[in-house]
């Protein structure tokens, strides 16, 4: 059984669909990375797996979220305190907007520890925590402020009380956008390197195809509300079926490579409630056929342990 | 005659404190810079942030007055011209900003935030001149005459940096300070504006200095790049050569960590330790030691100086000299 299994999730905000149909799984320690640009229903997705949308605006329009074979869209509000840190823990994009500016960090991690450990409630936990995150002296950071750490070292502090709990999954929603690119390097390490001390799942949430190669085990390429492509990540950079993932991946700038056009895709990522009635691609599709125009395309066992959603890839 | 000319440009800001706004202390943001732009070169500086590389391009247009040092802007020196005199010098050099969406009045139509740089500098007659003059500017950013009457909330961010863009070259500029321009779009739009800003240059041939935290981006448009790590410039060159050869440490490192579309990764890479320290107390020596992966003794206390360390190549490290 997989630890998360999410089946044709649907997430309604008034009349406007923002997720239409998610289906995917992550498994006990495996890391998998949801890949897709603004707009695409990726973080909304990724909220809904604790059930933090607030509804309304939002609304559960349908599908299942199986969290070790238990949905979570049927939970009461006691077993959903209990996921929510528990299970399932969260590292998003802004540490400086997440962090409680007016509390220590280490309270805000003996919070967390006193919700799910609460016999470990204490500072050499608190301080054990901070040490497996790489925050240098410990032992004084925890009487700090968060204004006092610097983004990457907000972001690590973030990790720490997200692991206070020891969640079986770790949600990571762009939890490196935000920072530089030599901070970048060592957050997705430190990540790397949790994950092969703890066990714990990691689903991350990046616009960046660049990282993927870097920690996923498997992709999901996520456009308009749907999933595109599912491959295992090696498979899926070196061989992309779906002409969104061949387009995106082309239009990366590379370091070292010919100077020469980029390949841009044409036009702009359409907005919820305005998509195509067809494939939602079709727009900007370079190797369109006119069937695509009417015919929305299924997520269809492209090869084995590959899910692609478009007739057309061979 | 090279288009600008910075020499030894410095900028600091005094960090005030108490009801006497007494000054305390002081942010090295730009410490002793010199480079050259010649006309229709498109320059790449490249940093983290907090390395003064946004502070330098705004006092290049004196956006930010420079503390010392002088700016040449085709053989004039503009560092102390009266706000007047500047005001005419301004058409020849223009800024695009990161953020399309807090750059653009919302109050105002496209037609108006374009025409107002026409307005300023009176370069067209009539009202009807001046609506020609915005649809060609439109349309050379690949947006629609029509789009005049309508608001920039109307348009997606990649078409707010068209509109960014169409707006610095309505005054037909010899010179435009790109300011991190793709960083806030989607990675399918990123490419769309890259190759726009592309075509201009060939087309209009004017220069740019463009400032990225990116090197993949800044090696597609520039030839010549600049790195610069707590306000100064720690390598120099050819960014072909250095982003096949990087001397400096930094840059070493800073070229490992861009994350990369590649399946053979999960390579080793160089993973910095710590953070950037603070402008307002840099490290005495070179201002890298403390992060160095290979400092010696010396880096501690004797900063280098940006020597050519081969021909077209200047590098700031003590451990480069000798190769």
């Amino acid at each position: 059984m997989p630890l998360l299994e999410i089946r044709g999730l649907q997430i309604d905000y008034g009349s406007v669909r923002v997720v239409d149909g998610v289906s995917l799984s992550v498994d006990e320690g495996e890391t998998l990375c949801l890949v897709g640009e603004s707009g695409c229903g990726k973080s909304v997705t990724a909220l809904s797996i604790a059930r933090l949308l607030a509804t309304p605006p939002a609304r559960y329009a349908g599908g299942e979220i199986l969290l070790q074979g238990r949905d979570v869209l049927r939970m009461s509000s006691v077993e959903l305190r209990n996921i929510r840190g528990g299970v399932v823990s969260y590292v998003f994009q802004e540490p400086g907007a997440s962090l409680n500016p007016v509390m220590r960090i280490g309270a805000q991690i003996r919070e967390m520890l006193t919700e799910h450990r609460p016999a470990w409630a204490n500072e050499n936990e608190i301080i054990r925590l901070l040490k497996l995150v790489g925050i240098p002296a410990p032992e004084s950071r925890i009487r700090e402020y968060p204004h006092q750490l610097s983004g990457g070292m907000q972001q690590r502090a973030m990790i720490a009380m997200a692991l206070a709990s020891e969640p079986k999954l770790l949600i990571a929603d762009e939890p490196t956008t935000a920072l530089d690119v030599t901070i970048q390097a060592q957050i997705i390490e430190l990540l790397r390197e949790l994950q092969q001390q703890l066990g714990m799942a990691i689903l991350l949430i990046t616009h960046n195809l660049g990282i993927v190669g870097d920690i996923a085990d498997r992709v999901a390429v996520m456009y308009a509300g749907q999933i595109v492509e599912e491959a295992a990540a090696d498979t899926l950079l070196r061989q992309p079926l779906h002409p969104y993932t061949q387009a995106l991946i082309r239009s990366v700038p590379h370091i070292g490579r010919e100077r020469q056009r980029l390949e841009s895709i044409p036009g702009a990522v359409p907005v919820p409630g305005n998509w195509p009635a067809g494939c939602r691609f079709e727009p900007r599709c370079p190797v369109a056929h006119p069937e695509c125009a009417t015919n929305p395309p299924r997520l269809a066992d492209a090869k084995p342990d590959r899910r692609v959603r478009c007739p057309f890839w061979e | 005659m090279p288009l600008l000319e910075i020499q030894s440009l410095q900028v600091h800001f005094p960090v005030t404190q108490g009801v006497l706004a007494q000054k305390r202390a002081w942010v090295r943001a730009v410490e002793d810079v010199s480079f050259t732009l010649e006309p229709g070169e498109a320059l790449g500086l490249v940093g983290e942030s907090g390395c003064g590389k946004t502070t330098l391009g705004r006092a290049i247009l004196r956006l930010i007055e420079p503390t010392a040092g002088r700016i040449v802007f085709k053989g004039e020196d503009i560092t102390h011209l009266s706000a007047n005199s500047l005001r005419a010098r301004r058409r020849e050099f223009q800024m695009i900003f990161q953020d399309p969406y807090s750059s653009l009045d919302p109050r105002m139509t496209l037609g108006d935030i374009i025409g107002e740089a026409l307005d300023i500098h009176r370069l067209v007659p009539s009202t009807i001149a001046r609506t020609a003059r915005v649809s060609e500017l439109l349309e050379s950013v690949g947006l629609e005459r029509a789009h005049a009457q309508r608001y920039p909330h109307e348009f997606s961010g990649g078409q707010r940096q068209r509109v960014g863009i169409a707006r610095a070259l309505a005054v037909e500029p010899k010179l435009i300070v790109c300011d991190e321009p793709v960083s806030a779009l989607d990675v399918s739009i990123q490419a769309q504006v890259i190759n726009l800003l592309q075509d201009l240059q060939h087309e209009r041939g004017m220069a740019y200095l463009f400032i990225s935290h990116d090197l993949a981006v800044v090696e597609h448009l520039c030839r010549r790049v600049l790195v610069m790590y707590l306000g100064r410039v720690v390598e120099a060159g050819e960014i072909r050569e250095i982003c096949r050869t990087p001397h400096h440490p930094y840059t070493q490192a800073l070229l490992s960590a861009v994350p990369v579309v590649d399946c053979d990764s999960k390579r080793q890479r160089i993973v910095l330790k710590g953070d950037v320290p603070s402008p307002i107390h840099p490290p005495n020596g070179c201002p890298f030691h403390p992060r160095c992966p290979i400092a010696e003794a010396r880096c501690r206390t004797e900063r280098p100086e940006l020597v050519e360390t081969s021909p077209g190549r200047w590098t700031a490290c003590h451990l480069v000299r000798g190769q």
